[in-house]
């Protein structure tokens, strides 16, 4: 679709940097477009200083080793930080989620990421998530509690409970993010899922 | 289209089918609904913890929706779940089944193409494949009805090659040729065969005329099921011209099922 938005009329360049975003998450055609004229139209030291930044991350970033974040070396930060509860780990879709609970500064474990869920219309397995690393990581005894920490919805939910069958057999506790009603928002508006859980999940007030 | 024309609001009840992220904090939303067939839309900030609609526009929902129809991509908002499913939702099984449910769903629906069959038969399916211990049979059922709903009953009466009517007996599944083929008959075009015992075919027929709450109490033999699944799934694969992505996780899932 996207190649028939952008033909015939555009140079090979353009369309070739047109479909390059095409490619990226959450941009559609008419996006790709506008960025690829924004990028035209940007000055020539401007455009080769973003074309070497995307380069530089390809040569410098890689994955850790340990707990598959984006790292600038074979272990990141926070697998070396010895101040860092290493009981537990908390698992989380994304690096992007580690950021966000980071930035909460209530949590002091390790991390794993998954790099996705198990999503089986878009073909995602249990084989494509990093499982068997995390695994891997249990298995010294050292770890006594897994924070299954995917997002609230159908996907994220069967990813834990996959993750919750996989590690059942060992001796390590797993937990769950509690789901409920976020703050600020109206019970007026919530969806049956959240609110069964938040029944589910209720705290006498103290 | 040059013409301009005045957007078109309606509400419409749909079946969230897929869901990709757009930019910062949107969904693209895919729902199949009765009338309007397959709709995309754009649920602005969805993914806010804050969001109003992003809750109940998620996978498997059965829920109302308001769109407004634009060129490109429709916009959704005031969206309100009418069943959650939330027993697909809690079992590994009966998520990969839905999830392969929905896939088809999405497959054979068409944008502005009305299919209130289709909707029901979804609606219907994922009802009972909440309660069901009988996942396989309901899944069977949901194929065989799609099939017959979109033109593509096989032919379970007469061969297709030799159009004879097919004696009680072992006969071989042509999926290209949409029905079976009697152990007698020499295929002209060479053709892919799969294997039809006559307790399958039994089942075969019994399926394309059973209700859904017969279905559900259907027995059968490990090696019957393998052969209906396989017929099915085959002539599925050939009307759309390739397999299903949810097939791989539904078939892991099971097979650890048996395993324990
Ligand atoms: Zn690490």
């Amino acid at each position: 679709m996207a190649q028939s938005d952008t033909a015939p009329s555009v140079t090979p360049p353009v369309a070739r940097l047109i479909e390059a975003f095409h490619r990226l998450p959450g941009i559609g055609p008419k996006s790709a477009q506008r960025l690829t004229y924004h990028l035209i139209r940007m000055p020539k030291e401007e455009a080769e200083e973003f074309a070497g930044a995307i380069a530089e991350l390809k040569d410098r970033v890689v994955l850790c080793d340990t707990c598959a974040n984006i790292s600038e070396s074979a272990e990141c930060q926070i697998c070396t930080d010895l101040q860092r509860d290493k009981t537990r780990i908390c698992v989380v879709e994304e690096p992007l989620d580690v950021i966000a609970i980071e930035r909460a500064r209530v949590y002091s474990g390790k991390y794993h990421i998954l790099h996705g869920v198990i999503s089986p219309v878009n073909g995602i397995g249990p084989n494509d998530l990093k499982l068997r690393e995390l695994l891997e990581r249990l298995r010294d005894g050292s770890v006594t509690e897994v924070i299954v920490a995917t997002n609230p919805n159908l996907e994220g939910e069967a990813t834990a409970m996959y993750i919750q069958q996989l590690i059942g057999p060992l001796d390590v506790k797993v937990t769950r993010l509690a789901r409920g009603l976020p703050s600020g928002s109206d019970i007026e508006y919530a969806d049956d899922s959240t609110l069964a859980h938040a029944l589910e999940s209720r705290a006498e007030i103290s | 289209m040059t013409t301009k024309r005045r957007p078109i609001t309606y509400t419409t009840e749909g079946v969230v089918v897929r869901i990709s992220n757009l930019g910062e904090a949107d969904r693209i939303i895919t729902l199949v609904t009765p009338i309007h067939g397959l709709v995309r839309g754009v649920a602005k900030a969805s993914r806010k913890p804050g969001s109003k609609i992003g809750g109940h526009l998620d996978m498997l929902k059965h829920v109302s929706v308001s769109v407004r129809e634009t060129s490109t991509l429709h916009g959704l908002s005031q969206a309100s779940t009418l069943n959650g499913f939330r027993k697909l939702r809690d079992d590994l099984e009966r998520f990969s089944r839905a999830s392969y449910i929905s896939e088809i769903s999405e497959q054979f629906s068409v944008e502005n193409g009305s299919n209130q069959p289709l909707f029901r038969l979804l609606l219907s399916v994922l009802e009972a494949l909440e309660t069901t211990t009988n996942t396989d049979m309901i899944t069977r059922f949901f194929e065989m009805r799609l099939l017959q709903l979109s033109g593509f009953q096989p032919e379970m009466s007469r061969c297709v090659e030799t159009g004879i009517e097919l004696k009680p007996a072992n006969h071989l599944y042509s999926a290209e040729r949409g029905g079976l083929l009697s152990n007698q008959a020499k295929p002209v075009i060479e053709t892919a065969l799969l294997p039809a015992s006559l307790n399958t075919i039994k089942l075969l027929r019994f399926l394309s005329k059973a209700k859904l709450m017969n279905a559900k109490v259907i027995k059968a033999g490990e090696e019957e099921k393998r052969q209906l699944s396989r017929i099915l799934r085959a002539q599925i694969h050939y009307v759309l011209d390739r397999g299903l992505r949810s097939e791989a996780f539904m078939d892991e899932v099971r097979s650890k099922k048996t395993e324990t």
